[in-house]
């Protein structure tokens, strides 16, 4: 459902001038699959998302979402996904049941089926009790639920939850996480991004690690654990991310050594 | 790596037609939006309905005060009267002199009251300063005896008032008006003492009649002042919609949500933009209505001019309503695109004000006096509109019509420059997304020298052309005297041109790129390019002289001006032709292309700005010749060279052209007059000067006409417009690849 294939994210920055937020990213996540994007903050997690829900556009590499090119095909990419982040924030001035129900007609959804949908949907994540409930008076957790149901309003196959159990208090990020498993059994492509290990290592099929806008490694989790001959997860992530930083920096000092060296044959000539 | 050299440029979002029913479901969202959020009704529906009222009343307040407040007058030195006929009648004027019916309260003093203890001229003084009085009249000691025969300084009446007071000058007025009907009871009493007949001094009558009827009255007053409300209150009521509907949605995150849902970029941009327009709208009728029917109240009240002013004619007042849809759509757009640019809604507020400071004097404009509708204001942004509708406001109908085309050019014009502008805003994700960072004096210095590419960024072209303008604005300002002699005039063209021109732009383009040839864009073009510009420059100077004359006859150069360009012109004919050539015609095209069609082109070109660059760049080089009438000329002839400096991706053929058109101009006069016979196929000499033959006027049309078809049909090589990085040959390059290795 999801195949990306050497995507790279170029900025330009004022601190660092031209930084590369991704770095030939390729994967793919298949249908009824859980695929986990775990990293630190700043790893280029986000970056690839939208991406894929084609609010950027990338500046190489290709990504097709339900067999749809992002960057050619936006419209349609957007019809078949659900995106959740922690930037969609919901309307304030609008109640759940007006913001959900928005956001299906922009689907272009038949308004009978819709309130049908509604209806369910509203039942299914137990949201009735605060349909009525203006945005700005919702509780974080209230608002999160606005915010999955806006994304499955239109029934899409592929959905994308970004960092989506952030700042949610233990009870809400579980109900979430439950709400994710059903989904896959349902026969959703569900792409998952988070820097909590324990979600991934509850919830994932497929799990990529992310670092510094690169992928360094890439599997299911007994995958990992036999390459990397390590049974804690956590400390396979450590792992990982210092071996690649160690890697970087020496990398770096190499180059530096070679330019000095060369300036240093330049001047004695 | 196939996949990842293939640059993908595209920006997500923008495929796709515009479907109607999403547009109206998000206008629908947005209206409610705004319509449940209180600070917006209350500035665009609640304030207005007060203000008005409000003021209303002040003004009532404030009327009556200033009525109950009587008019002072002193008159020192009554007993100096005695010989003359009749001024004071008891405590105040002779009721027959004084044609006003408000009262002047009158205060009497004898010349000893007053000159037996102070000096009478310091002691007055300081009575009309304090404002103890409004004025004092000084009867002098020597009034009486004066020798009529004779002016004495000594005998005359003295009107002391105060030019920083109003009520000062209000009672000069009016104690000038009894003195003089005072003088003239006199002399007419005085000629029948000499036994000459009054009417000899009286050989006619005045009578000045307004035949103006009362309505027309009624709309020359509201038809300036409706439409200037209505404007300002149209700009306010679109910047603050805008502002929460952009910035404020960036702020609480809400612009994301939109965007990654199935609705197209042009739908978001022309529902948003809808929203704003009906909010502008409405605040301008209901200020407009709720100040229609305050100051019909408080006109009625106090008098206005002399006369009553009452309500403006209804039926009129409706094509305001018409031009106020184009207008606030314009307002709209313009703030819809510059409110996108913010992050927040307090940065947005930020950024409305310069907007706002922009926009007023086109709506001022129009109410300056003597200010009409003509071929020149017509061509006014906002301004036209304003001044179009006066003339449909005061039953101008065939005057209006005949300025109808050109009105809606210039609206339509802007009005797709303005949308196209939001609608790109919304396409660009350094402004949706960017910014936030923290900004730092000294890291920008070091990202600038860093990150040096091998042409301007856009921001760097701005940059240019604004300190180009900036320093021929103050250098302008700093020439004093005209230009003596040869070295006068080569002072007076080249200070300009290299000094601010080119040294500002040469400058830049070694500082802050890496290569000085691709950022002033000299790239050999296609051979045939080159002769083609010198041929397009030849058969377009005809053209170039018609329209000059076509711009002159429309907005004729003043009387002065001319004068004062009268001994520049002369000399420049008088001057060696190598000389003026060189002067005229090749330091111009070299220092102000490298500029406008080189480093600034180049800057703007790039992230799809075609359209940009030929637009700015012409608009910058129009500015940079100073003289409105050359300006308007330069910026049209600019449309074309920034055209063709796309076509051909090089700065060279725009030299060429710009070289060719410059000296011919100033050589036709030696064509005219030379010894060559083939002269007379193409330039004649008039008494206005030398002129185009007709016939090489149609040639030269057609042969121009198929040069620029030409130029048409050349095949992009580079597309500048669609690099990010380039090399040093203009080849794209892929970032990653350079900094893979670093």
């Amino acid at each position: 459902m999801i195949d990306v294939q050497y995507l790279t994210k170029t900025y330009e920055d004022l601190n660092r001038g031209p930084f590369v937020a991704v770095d030939k990213v390729s994967f793919q996540v298949g249908r009824g699959e859980i695929f986990g994007l775990l990293g630190p903050n700043g790893a280029g997690k986000t970056t690839v998302l939208r991406i894929l829900s084609t609010v950027l556009s990338p500046t190489s590499g290709i990504a097709t979402v339900a067999g749809f090119d992002v960057a050619r095909h936006p419209a349609d990419v957007r019809h078949h996904i659900g995106f959740v982040s922690n930037n969609t924030a919901i309307y304030d001035r609008m109640t759940a049941w007006e913001m959900v129900e928005y956001f299906g007609r922009l689907h272009g959804m038949p308004r009978q089926t819709l309130t049908k949908r509604l209806e369910s949907l509203f039942e299914q994540l137990r949201m009735n009790e605060f349909r009525d409930i203006p945005g700005a008076k919702m509780s974080t957790g209230m608002k999160q639920k606005v915010s999955i149901a806006r994304a499955m309003v239109h029934d899409p196959p592929v959905l994308i939850f970004d960092e989506a159990t952030l700042g949610l208090d233990v009870l809400v990020a579980r109900n979430l996480l439950g709400v994710i498993r059903s989904l896959r059994e349902s026969g959703k492509c569900l792409i998952f991004s988070t820097h909590i290990m324990s979600e991934v290592e509850k919830l994932c099929d497929q799990i990529a690690i992310m670092h510094r806008g690169r992928i360094l490694d890439t599997g299911t989790l007994e995958q990992l654990r036999n390459k990397h001959d390590q049974s804690d997860f956590e400390e396979l992530f450590f792992g990982l991310l210092s071996r690649h930083e160690q890697q970087e920096s020496s990398d770096w000092n190499a180059e530096y050594e070679l330019d000095t060296a060369i300036e240093f044959a330049g001047v004695e000539k | 790596m196939s996949l990842s050299s293939e640059p993908k440029m595209q920006v997500s979002g923008f495929y796709g037609k515009p479907r109607l029913q999403a547009i109206w479901l998000i206008y629908i969202r947005e209206m409610r939006d705004q319509l449940r959020d209180r600070r917006t009704l209350f500035t665009i529906a609640i304030l207005p309905i007060l203000l008005y009222p409000l003021v209303g009343t002040l003004l009532l307040q404030i009327a009556q005060f200033t009525r109950q407040h009587e008019t002072s007058v002193c008159i020192v030195g009554t007993d100096h009267l005695q010989e003359a006929p009749p001024l004071l009648d008891g405590e105040s004027f002779v009721e027959s002199l004084t044609d006003d019916e408000a009262r002047l309260k009158v205060l009497q003093y004898r010349w000893n009251d007053i000159a037996s203890s102070k000096d009478v001229s310091e002691e007055t003084n300081s009575w009309v300063r304090d404002g103890t009085f409004d004025v004092v009249v000084i009867i002098p000691a020597n009034f009486a005896a004066a020798n009529p025969e004779t002016i004495d300084d000594t005998a005359a009446v003295q009107l002391l008032y105060n030019v920083g007071s109003d009520r000062s000058m209000v009672a000069r007025d009016r104690v000038e008006s009894i003195l003089g009907n005072w003088r003239a009871g006199w002399i007419e009493s005085r000629l029948i003492k000499s036994g000459i007949d009054v009417e000899t001094i009286n050989p006619f009558q005045l009578n000045d009649i307004d035949i103006a009827p009362e309505r027309t009255k009624e709309t020359a007053f509201w038809s300036k002042l409706l439409p200037f409300i209505m404007l300002v209150w149209a700009m306010t009521g679109a910047f603050y919609p805008a502002i929460d509907l952009v910035a404020g949605e960036k702020e609480r995150g809400t612009l994301e949500t939109l965007l990654c849902s199935p609705a197209l970029r042009s739908e978001i941009v022309w529902g948003k933009l809808g929203a704003v327009t009906s909010f502008s709208m409405f605040t301008a009728i209901l200020n407009a209505a709720s100040m229609l029917v305050t100051s019909s109240f408080v006109f009625r009240q106090i008098s206005v001019g002399g006369g009553t002013i009452g309500a403006p004619p209804l039926t009129p007042m409706l094509w305001l309503l018409v031009a106020l849809i184009p207008l606030a759509t314009l307002f709209s757009a313009t703030a819809l695109a510059v409110a996108a640019m913010a992050k927040s809604s307090k940065e947005g507020q930020y950024y409305l004000m310069p907007l706002m400071m922009v926009t007023l004097p086109l709506v001022l404009l129009p109410m300056l006096p003597g200010t009409t509708l003509s071929a020149g204001t017509s061509l006014i942004p906002v301004t036209g509109m304003f001044l179009l509708v006066r003339a449909l406001v005061e039953g101008q109908y065939y005057f209006a019509l005949l300025h109808l085309p050109l009105v809606i050019g210039v609206t339509s014009g802007c009005l797709w420059l303005a949308v196209t502008w939001a609608r790109r805003q919304f396409d660009n994700e350094s402004v949706l997304f960017g910014g936030g960072e923290q900004w730092e004096l000294n890291m920008w210095v070091r990202h600038l020298w860093r990150d040096r590419q091998t042409s301007a960024s856009p921001a760097q072209a701005y940059a240019c052309g604004a300190i180009i303008l900036m320093a021929l604005f103050f250098g302008k300002l700093a020439v004093t005297q005209a230009p003596q002699g040869l070295a006068g005039i080569s002072k007076m063209v080249l200070t300009p041109q290299i000094g601010m021109i080119l040294a500002p732009t040469l400058l830049m383009a070694t500082m802050l790129t890496t290569s000085l040839r691709s950022a002033l864009r000299i790239r050999m073009p296609h051979w045939t390019t080159l002769p083609l510009a010198v041929l397009l420059g030849v058969t377009l100077h005809p053209m170039y002289v018609m329209l000059a004359e076509w711009i002159s006859f429309t907005y004729p150069l003043g009387e002065q001006a001319a004068a004062a360009m009268k001994p520049f012109t002369d000399q420049i004919s008088a001057a060696p032709w190598l000389t003026i050539l060189f002067l005229m015609a090749l330091v111009p095209a070299l220092c102000e292309e490298l500029a406008f069609r080189g480093f600034i082109f180049g800057g703007l070109v790039r992230e799809r700005g075609r359209l940009r660059a030929v637009l700015i760049t012409a608009l910058m080089f129009g500015i940079s010749h100073g003289v409105l009438q050359q300006s308007i000329a330069a910026t049209i002839m600019g449309l074309l060279l920034g055209w063709i400096a796309l076509r051909t991706e090089s700065v060279l053929p725009g030299i060429l052209i710009h070289f060719t058109n410059n000296a011919l101009s100033v050589s036709m006069e030696r064509i005219a007059d030379s010894q060559w016979d083939g002269a007379i196929m193409f330039v004649t000499a008039t008494e206005a000067g030398p002129a185009y033959q007709p016939m090489w006027i149609v040639t030269s049309a057609g042969i121009a006409l198929t040069c620029i078809l030409y130029f048409s049909t050349l095949p992009p090589k580079i597309n500048e417009s669609e690099t990010d990085y380039l090399d040093i040959d203009g080849n794209l390059t892929d970032p990653n690849v350079a900094l893979a290795t670093a």
